[in-house]
């Protein structure tokens, strides 16, 4: 795939890094008592990314499940699903990760989120009656299978940091990884 | 070249391939089937084990792998060995009378097939009821890629509810006095109770029409008494699995019992459903789950905790507890929790909650029955026949209560295959829980978590990777789970075994089948050689399985991909309803020449011991 029909590709799927809530806000915000709140980075500029790497998605899991980042580094992610179901790359603590299960679970159950697509007029129907959809959020990619897309993070202090599948279920069953800090 | 010819070469040449990609290509086992002493902590008495033992033997098996198991017989009597789950030659499937003659006392016959499938599965004597007296192991196969999940160890729960009496005992006894083993039988001061609850009158009409019916609220299970072991170990015995915490460990759990369901649960931990029945399933992340007899289970938990963790497994009917834990270091144990109340039957599991019927169903059915009727046309039931079937004064469920079970059958289809599950649902007038579309409407047996938590449901259940291609059924064939509970027959389509013909299938046909559950009984349905396609109303995603539970009062749909030449055994996996007539043989004619239809079935049947 030549430069521009990759990034074509990645326009397509940025349009599906969905999520319900969104994390908006990159910083932890749980107050659980951890004192000073640590970052788990924030999207970022493709001028400063430093190195690529490839991510791809299968039934249920990533390959490769362990990856080495350094704080204050940006790095590109290009993530493809070569599974059949639909799968997610989303960037966050195991703590964010459980939460954002309970908003996956809600496509779920108002039939949005399908084994093996995104039902978009469902995700509609559920923005109207709920006034609250799908919105894009910078630390996830929601793939469809056959679909790649392209994250670029900047990563901070956080030291707990997983990238994970929140389909619901993935994550219990093995389909999260470890970024291990390099500093 | 011949076809004949052509199919050999096609034979040898996967035959080569398979070799070709596998390491351990070929592995002899051998079995004995013994007496053993079995140890049960309420109990001691003489059992049939393998290998000697009472702690049941493991087989670890390699897809990809051709297995020779040589089982010799050690007991004064014929025995057999069938494969539970596993795809193979039917000659090598082990049921005497369908599949070979069994094995002969001090004989050893040995079995060799390909090992096709990966996955946790189990085996049991098919002979007499020499199952239910502890003539069961387990089976482990590791699939050739790695697995869609991921583990850092696991281990067999393997479940079954050992008897102090030996099953030819037991099944005297039920054939006397059907209610021989119920141990909870209702009482004055329960009728008082019922009085003070639902008013004298509906009370009074509550107690008569299941005393009509020789039947009780109580009748869940129809064996009581025994004790649920795990891996061969009574609750007091207290079989441990050992973990590191932060480990993500893999549970297999199996129910090799012969009449008793569990509803199993792990207080402090959530379990991801990752199989069933040996097969993926997306996984599902629930708080309880209920295995139905002869189903496998896997799950993953990860306890986090440096602390012991009870694995807790009830019986459906609340008479007994199996009881294991999973713990850092051996000796630690967790709280055991009490058992809860026992689910009491309803009308609705009768076949018989309608709004039509008045006074009579009061109190006893759950609302959510009534809201069903009016727009589904199997509902709807001539009074007469309910009377009709009231009238015998007999369990003859064959006369009473069709048409009811459309209710249930119905919506698990139409409700999930558009993924709306809530507006399909009124669930205004269910319980607080989602409605188990699996079970009738208002039925006493519909499962609800402990701890308020989710329970597994079969509607939970998605292929992780579809073994078919999705397509219609060629056609349907509509099995009535049938018994007359007085005498203790148990039939399909109100006929017997002994007095039934074969079910015909034509190979490469897709056949569905509908089982009308016309008894107050949960059948645990179990076809031999093909796979069990569970019409969960996910279409190509239905989950695969070898067993299908029918609770009462529900209809349930099942598709088989019939690619099995030979025949076969298709049965209720309860022991005693299996052997009191619920079971059929079903044939599959056709298929190519040289598939395993035409192997000789005595070319491996050696004399020793």
């Amino acid at each position: 795939m030549n430069h521009r029909l990759y990034a074509r590709a990645v326009a397509a799927a940025l349009a599906l890094s969905l999520s319900v809530a969104g994390i908006a806000s990159a910083q932890m915000s749980h107050g659980g008592g951890h004192g000073a709140a640590m970052s788990i980075g924030q999207p970022g500029d493709a001028s400063a990314v430093g190195r690529t790497i490839e991510i791809t998605m299968h039934d249920n899991y990533y390959e490769p499940e362990t990856l080495s980042v350094s704080e204050g580094e940006t790095v590109r992610f290009l993530v493809k699903n070569a599974g059949a179901i639909v799968h997610e790359f989303n960037i966050a603590t195991a703590e964010m990760h459980k939460a954002h299960e309970a908003e996956m679970q809600m496509l779920v159950d108002h039939g949005v989120l399908m084994p093996d697509r995104i039902d978009r007029a469902a995700a509609e129907k559920m923005k109207t009656s709920m006034g609250h959809g799908m919105h894009a959020a910078g630390n996830s990619l929601l793939l469809e299978p056959g679909q790649s897309g392209e994250l670029i993070w900047r990563f901070a202090d956080a030291k707990d940091l997983e990238f994970a599948c929140n389909v619901p279920g993935h994550y219990q069953a093995g389909m999260m990884g470890d970024f291990r800090k390099a500093n | 070249m011949t076809a004949t010819s052509f199919a050999r070469a096609c034979a040898l040449a996967a035959a080569f391939t398979v070799s070709s990609v596998t390491a351990a290509s070929a592995g002899d086992y051998s079995i004995t089937v013994d007496r053993v002493a079995l140890e049960t902590g309420d109990f001691a008495k003489t059992a049939i084990g393998y290998n000697g033992s009472s702690t049941p033997t493991i087989l670890r098996f390699k897809e990809g792998e051709e297995v020779t198991i040589a089982v010799t017989n050690n007991l004064a009597e014929d025995t057999s060995i069938h494969w539970h789950g596993l795809i193979l030659p039917y000659q090598q499937d082990g049921v005497p009378g369908i599949s070979y003659e069994g094995i002969k006392s001090g004989e050893t016959f040995t079995y060799r097939f390909p090992i096709v499938q990966s996955g946790t599965y189990w085996f049991h004597s098919h002979t007499g009821f020499q199952e239910p007296d502890g003539a069961y192991g387990a089976i482990v196969i590791e699939p050739q890629g790695r697995e869609p999940f991921r583990f850092d160890r696991d281990y067999v729960v393997q479940l079954t509810d050992a008897h102090p009496h030996s099953g030819e005992r037991i099944m005297r006894n039920l054939k006397l006095m059907p209610d021989y083993y119920n141990r909870q039988q209702r009482t004055f001061l329960d009728f008082l109770n019922d009085s003070r609850d639902q008013g004298l009158s509906a009370a009074l009409a509550d107690r008569s029409a299941w005393g009509e019916m020789r039947m009780m609220p109580t009748d869940v299970e129809d064996l009581q008494g025994f004790t649920p072991l795990i891996n061969g170990m009574g609750p007091s015995q207290n079989w441990t699995g050992l973990f590191e915490p932060g480990e993500r460990i893999r549970l297999r759990f199996i129910n090799s019992s012969a009449m008793t369901y569990f509803d199993i649960r792990i207080p402090g931990l959530q379990m991801t459903v990752v199989q069933a029945d040996g097969n993926n399933v997306q996984p599902v992340t629930v708080d309880e789950l209920r295995i139905a007899v002869a189903e496998t289970y896997d799950v993953i938990v990860r306890p986090t905790e440096d602390r012991a963790y009870t694995v807790f497994a009830e019986s459906m009917g609340r008479t007994a507890f199996a009881r294991g834990t999973l713990a850092p270091r051996s000796g630690m144990e967790a709280e055991v929790p009490d058992l809860r109340e026992p689910p009491l039957l309803t009308m609705a599991d009768m076949g018989m909650a309608h709004g039509e019927h008045g006074s009579m169903d009061q109190g006893a059915m759950g609302q959510g029955a009534m809201d069903h009727g009016s727009n589904q046309p199997t509902h709807t039931m001539p009074d007469s026949r309910v009377m009709q079937g009231m009238n015998h004064g007999t369990m003859d469920h064959s006369a009473m209560g069709h048409g009811t079970m459309g209710q249930s059958s119905g919506q698990p289809t139409h409700i999930m295959s558009d993924g709306s599950v809530m507006q399909g649902m009124d669930h205004g007038t269910m319980a607080a829980a989602p409605a188990d579309p699996f079970y009738a409407p208002g039925s006493g047996l519909t499962p609800q978590a402990a701890d308020g938590g989710k329970f597994l449901s079969y509607a939970d259940l998605k292929a992780q990777k579809p073994l078919y291609e999705h397509r219609d059924a060629t056609r349907e064939i509509e099995l009535r789970l049938t018994g007359n509970m007085e005498r203790y027959i148990w039939s399909i389509n109100g006929v017997k075994f002994s007095d039934a013909e074969p079910i015909r299938l034509q190979y490469g046909e897709r056949v569905r089948f509908k089982f009308v559950n016309e008894t107050m009984m949960t059948h645990p349905m179990h076809l031999h050689g093909m796979w069990s396609i569970l019409d969960v109303g996910q279409g190509k995603w239905n989950p695969i399985k070898h067993v299908v539970s029918v609770a009462p009062g529900t209809t349930v749909f099942m598709e088989t991909e019939v690619d099995a030449p030979g025949q076969w055994a298709f049965h209720c996996h309860l022991s005693y309803h299996a052997d009191s007539g619920m079971f059929r043989k079903v044939v599959v004619e056709g298929g190519p020449v040289g598939k395993s239809a035409d192997l000789d079935t005595t070319s491996n049947h050696t004399t020793g011991g």
